[in-house]
C-alpha cells in the first residue's frame, strides 16, 4: 500500500497516513486502554453536563440502533483528555487538518456526515464509543483512522467532537415572531 | 454590483413579487406581464426518443430539449390538472432525476440504495411488474458529497441502464428486472462515486463520475450495452492520451491547443487529484456523433494548491462518441475559483442568429453565463449573464475566457464577500427546457451569493479535498431564486416567475404550450410557455429536486410526472434540517434558506398528475 506524508500545517506537525482510505496493515495498532485513565464528566438530571472549565454539553440518550453490533472492547475507555481545553483546541486544529471539516461541518455543523452539534450521536457519544467510531470507522462512510493517525490524537478529537455538543435543538418553533420568509 | 440589460426586464415580473402579507405558504408566482416575446424559426437537432407518448431517455431526446409534443394539457384547460394517483418509492432522499415511460411500463430509480422500480400502468392501482434492489457498498452514502442522488435511467434494446452510487453501472431486463450485467467503474476508496443518468448511443452506454469535492480524477467512460465491457474510459486531466487529445482535437480558440494541457496547466502532479468529474447531463448529435458533456470544478477549491488554467475542468467538451477522442473544448471557468462546475446540461438547437441558421449548444453555466456555442466548432457565439452576477464584467468572444474582476477572485488568507453568483451556480443540475414553438428555454435558477475564504487542505484518499469556506446568502433582490423564459439568439431574458428559494427542479415544455416545474418548498407549477402566467399548482408531499415527464397513458390520456422528495445539495447541505428520520442527526435551521424547513421535509414520493 503506497503511503504519503501528509503535513497537518496547522499543528506543526507530521503524521503519516495511507494514501486509501483502509487502514495501513503495516502499522501495529496501539492499545488505545493504555491512554485511558481519566473519568468521564457525570450526567446531571437536567441533561446537562459540566466538562470542566465552564464546558457545557447537551446529552441526549445513547441510542445505538437496536442489534447494531458494537465492537464493545473500547466503550468503557476514559478520554486522558476529557474537558481538557487545549487538548478541545488542537483537536479543532486536528478537525480541520484531516479533512473532518468538510464532512462534519464548521463546528461540526453537519454536511455529508452527521452533526455533532445536537448532543445525539448515532453509534453512541461516550468518550469510548467516539473513539471507537473514529479508530474503526462506521460503515456509512466514515473512514477509520486507528493506526493513521495517533490514539493520542483521536482521543483529543474525541474531547472536542463531544466538547461541540452545545445546542438543544429538540423544538423548532415557526410560529413566532423570527419566522424569515423572502420573495412573496 | 454589475447590472445588466436583463435587469431591466426582471425588474417588471419583480414588482407583484415583492408585495408584502401575500397568503403564507404559497410561492405563488408573480403575475408576469405578457410579452408574447418569441423565436421564429427554430428547431431542436434531434427528434424525440421513440413514440410521443414516452420517455425514453433522462432528457426525452439526445438534444436534452425536455420538450413533448403531448399537447391535450394547454393554458386552457391546465387549471383542471389534479392527482391521479402516487407512489411511495420507500427512500427519503434527494429525488433528481425523472422516471423513464416505454410502452405501459414506468421505471423508477430511488436515491441510495438505488432500487428500481418497474410499474405497470395499465392496471388500476399502478401495481409493479418488478423490484431490483442492487447490491450496493454502504460506505458510498459517505462518499457522496451532496446527497446520495441518482439523475436516472436510460433505456434501450430492451434494457434499463443506470449507475449505482458506489461505482457501478448496471443493466437490467426491462420485462423482467433481471440483472443482465453489472460493471465496477468507480473506486469508492478514492472517493468516485456515480449520480448522473448515462445516455445510450450506438450500443455504448456512456457514464461518468461524481467526486469533485474528494479529489478525484473524472472521466467518462462507454459501456458495451451488451455485455457491459468497457469499450474506451477518457480522463478529462492529464497527458493527451489518457484525455484522448489527438489528430481530431481542432478546438476553436488557439490557447486551447497545446500539447498536454490537461497535465500542463496544472502544478507539479496535481492533476492527479484535480477533479474534473462528469456528473451532469449528457447530449448527442447524430450527424456529428458527437458526444457533449461538461467537467466538474478543479480540487481542491482553494486556488493557491493548483495555480495554472487546470484544464480540463469546469469546461464543455465534445468527443467522438465511437472512441472518446475530445474534438473541441471551450472551459467556461478557466482556474475556477469559485467551485463553478461546468457540468449543466448541453441543449442541442439550430436557431437563427445574425439572419443564419446556427448549429448550436445551448449551456446555462454555474458561472452565471449562457453560452450559445457552435456545436461543430466550440466557437462561442454569444455569452450573456443570466443570473445577477459580479464575479467576470463579461466573457471576451475574442478568446472564449471570462473577463474576471480582481476584488471578487479569493486566495488563502483573505475573506472575499458577496461574490455572486454562489459556488451553487446561476442554475446547478436543475436542467432547462427548450421550445421549438416558442424558440425559447425554460431556465430554473438561483440567486445566491457568497463569502469565501480558502485555507491550506491536505490530499487524503477517500476524504474531502475542498480546503475553503464558502457561507452563502440571498441575492439581490430579495428572491433567491427565479424560473424564467429565455431567448438565446439574443441573451435576454423574456420573462421570470420568481421563487423565495432556489428552484432546484427541471423544466418540462409541450407543444400545448405549457411549462412544468417544481420548487423546493413543495409546489408543483403549471405556466404559460408564452406569457409565464402561472395557470396550476398544487402542494406535493416534499420539496421538488427533480424534472418532470409526461406521457400517455394506455387510456389515451396525457399525464405528468414528478417526483417529491427534497435533498440535493440544498436538501443535505443547505437547508441543514429538512430530515426528520435521522434521530442522531438534528440539526439547525439553515442560514442560507431560512425557514424552508417550515414548508418541507425530507420524502420520496411519485406524483402523477392528468385533466
Amino acid at each position: 500500500m503506497k503511503s504519503q506524508r501528509v503535513a497537518a500545517g496547522l499543528l506543526g506537525v507530521s503524521i503519516i497516513v495511507a494514501a486509501s482510505a483502509c487502514r495501513d496493515s503495516n502499522a501495529a495498532p496501539p492499545d488505545p486502554a493504555r491512554q485511558a485513565i481519566v473519568p468521564a464528566p457525570q450526567a446531571t438530571r437536567s441533561g446537562l453536563a459540566d466538562g470542566g472549565d465552564s464546558l457545557r454539553f447537551v446529552l441526549h440518550e445513547e441510542n445505538p440502533p437496536v442489534g447494531f453490533p458494537l465492537a464493545g472492547k473500547f466503550l468503557n475507555l476514559r478520554n486522558p483528555y476529557e474537558g481538557d481545553k487545549k487538548a478541545i483546541a488542537t483537536g479543532s486544529q486536528l478537525f480541520i487538518a484531516y479533512n473532518c471539516i468538510d464532512c462534519h461541518g464548521a463546528d461540526g455543523s453537519g454536511a455529508m456526515g452527521p452533526s455533532f452539534q445536537d448532543g445525539r450521536w448515532h453509534f453512541g457519544g461516550s468518550s469510548g464509543t467516539v473513539f471507537e467510531s473514529i479508530y474503526e470507522g462506521r460503515p456509512d462512510g466514515m473512514p477509520s483512522w486507528g493506526g493513521r493517525i495517533s490514539n493520542d490524537q483521536i482521543w483529543m478529537l474525541t474531547a472536542y467532537v463531544r466538547s461541540l455538543a452545545s445546542k438543544d435543538l429538540s423544538t423548532e418553533n415557526f410560529t413566532g415572531a423570527t419566522v424569515e420568509r423572502t420573495g412573496h | 454590483m454589475r447590472t445588466s440589460s436583463v435587469t431591466l426586464a426582471l425588474v417588471m415580473c419583480v414588482s407583484a413579487a415583492c408585495t408584502k402579507g401575500e397568503k403564507a405558504g404559497t410561492s405563488e408566482a408573480a403575475g408576469s406581464q405578457a410579452t408574447l416575446h418569441t423565436v421564429s424559426g427554430t428547431s431542436i437537432a434531434v427528434p424525440h426518443a421513440g413514440p410521443a407518448g414516452e420517455w425514453q431517455m433522462p432528457a426525452g431526446d439526445y438534444s436534452s430539449s425536455r420538450y413533448s409534443e403531448l399537447s391535450t394539457i394547454t393554458p386552457a384547460n391546465a387549471a383542471n390538472l389534479h392527482v391521479s394517483w402516487a407512489f411511495s418509492t420507500g427512500v427519503l432522499r434527494g429525488h433528481e432525476g425523472q422516471p423513464l415511460v416505454v410502452g405501459n411500463t414506468m421505471y423508477v430509480i430511488t436515491p441510495y440504495p438505488n432500487v428500481a422500480y418497474a410499474i405497470d400502468l395499465t392496471q388500476p392501482g399502478q401495481p409493479l411488474k418488478w423490484k431490483f434492489r442492487p447490491d450496493n457498498a454502504q460506505q458510498a452514502a459517505g462518499r457522496a458529497c451532496c446527497d446520495v442522488v441518482n439523475r436516472g435511467a436510460a433505456y434501450a434494446d430492451g434494457k434499463i441502464f443506470y449507475n449505482l452510487l458506489d461505482g457501478h453501472t448496471v443493466a437490467l431486463d426491462a420485462a423482467t428486472g433481471r440483472q443482465v450485467w453489472r460493471t465496477k467503474m468507480g473506486d469508492l476508496t478514492k472517493g468516485e462515486t456515480i449520480t448522473m443518468a448515462p445516455i445510450v448511443v450506438k450500443g455504448k452506454v456512456i457514464v461518468g463520475s461524481s467526486g469533485g469535492e474528494m479529489g478525484v480524477r473524472g472521466w467518462i467512460a462507454a459501456l458495451d450495452a451488451a455485455t457491459g465491457k468497457e469499450i474506451w474510459r477518457a480522463y478529462n486531466i492529464g497527458p493527451d492520451k489518457d484525455v484522448k487529445v489527438g489528430p481530431k482535437f481542432k478546438t476553436f480558440y488557439a490557447h486551447d491547443r497545446g500539447k498536454d494541457l490537461g497535465a500542463t496547466s496544472w502544478p507539479g502532479d496535481t492533476w492527479k487529484t484535480g477533479g474534473g468529474a462528469v456528473w451532469g447531463w449528457l447530449s448527442y448529435d447524430p450527424k456529428l456523433n458527437l458526444i457533449y458533456h461538461g467537467t466538474s470544478n478543479p480540487g481542491p477549491w482553494n486556488q493557491d494548491q493548483r495555480l495554472g488554467d487546470n484544464k480540463w475542468t469546469a469546461s464543455i467538451l465534445a468527443r467522438d462518441a465511437d472512441t472518446g477522442e475530445m474534438v473541441w473544448a471551450v472551459q467556461t471557468s478557466p482556474h475556477d475559483l469559485w467551485d463553478y462546475d461546468a457540468v449543466n446540461e448541453n441543449i442541442l438547437v439550430d436557431l437563427p442568429i445574425k439572419g443564419k441558421t446556427r448549429n448550436v449548444l445551448v449551456h446555462f453555466d454555474r458561472n452565471g453565463f449562457e453560452y450559445t456555442i457552435d456545436r461543430a466548432t466550440g466557437e462561442i457565439l454569444l455569452a450573456e449573464p443570466f443570473v445577477p452576477m459580479n464575479w467576470a464584467s463579461g466573457i471576451d468572444l475574442a478568446t472564449g475566457r471570462p473577463k474576471a474582476l480582481p476584488p471578487k477572485m479569493p486566495s488563502e488568507g483573505k475573506n472575499v464577500t458577496d461574490i455572486c453568483p454562489s459556488l451553487e451556480g446561476g442554475k446547478n443540475q436543475q436542467p432547462a427546457a427548450f421550445s421549438p414553438q416558442t424558440g425559447l428555454f425554460y431556465v430554473p435558477t438561483n440567486n445566491l451569493c457568497m463569502d469565501f475564504q480558502s485555507r491550506r487542505v491536505t490530499y487524503i484518499a477517500g476524504t474531502p479535498f475542498i480546503g475553503a469556506n464558502a457561507p452563502e446568502k440571498g441575492g439581490p433582490g430579495g428572491y433567491r431564486g427565479e424560473f424564467m423564459a429565455w431567448d438565446a439568439t439574443t441573451g435576454k431574458k423574456v420573462w421570470g416567475i420568481k421563487e423565495p428559494y432556489p428552484v432546484w427542479g427541471g423544466a418540462l415544455v409541450t407543444s400545448g404550450g405549457v411549462v412544468f416545474y417544481g420548487t423546493l418548498d413543495g409546489w408543483f407549477k403549471a405556466a404559460d410557455a408564452r406569457t409565464g402566467k402561472l395557470l396550476w399548482q398544487f402542494k406535493v408531499g416534499s420539496g421538488v429536486v427533480g424534472n418532470p415527464v409526461t406521457y400517455t397513458g394506455p387510456d389515451g390520456k396525457q399525464y405528468v410526472a414528478i417526483y417529491a422528495g427534497i435533498g440535493g445539495d440544498m436538501g443535505l447541505l443547505i437547508a441543514g434540517d429538512v430530515a426528520a428520520n435521522l434521530p442522531y442527526d438534528v440539526r439547525e435551521r439553515g442560514t442560507t434558506l431560512p425557514d424552508l424547513s417550515r414548508w418541507t421535509s425530507w420524502g420520496g414520493e411519485l406524483f402523477v398528475f392528468s385533466l
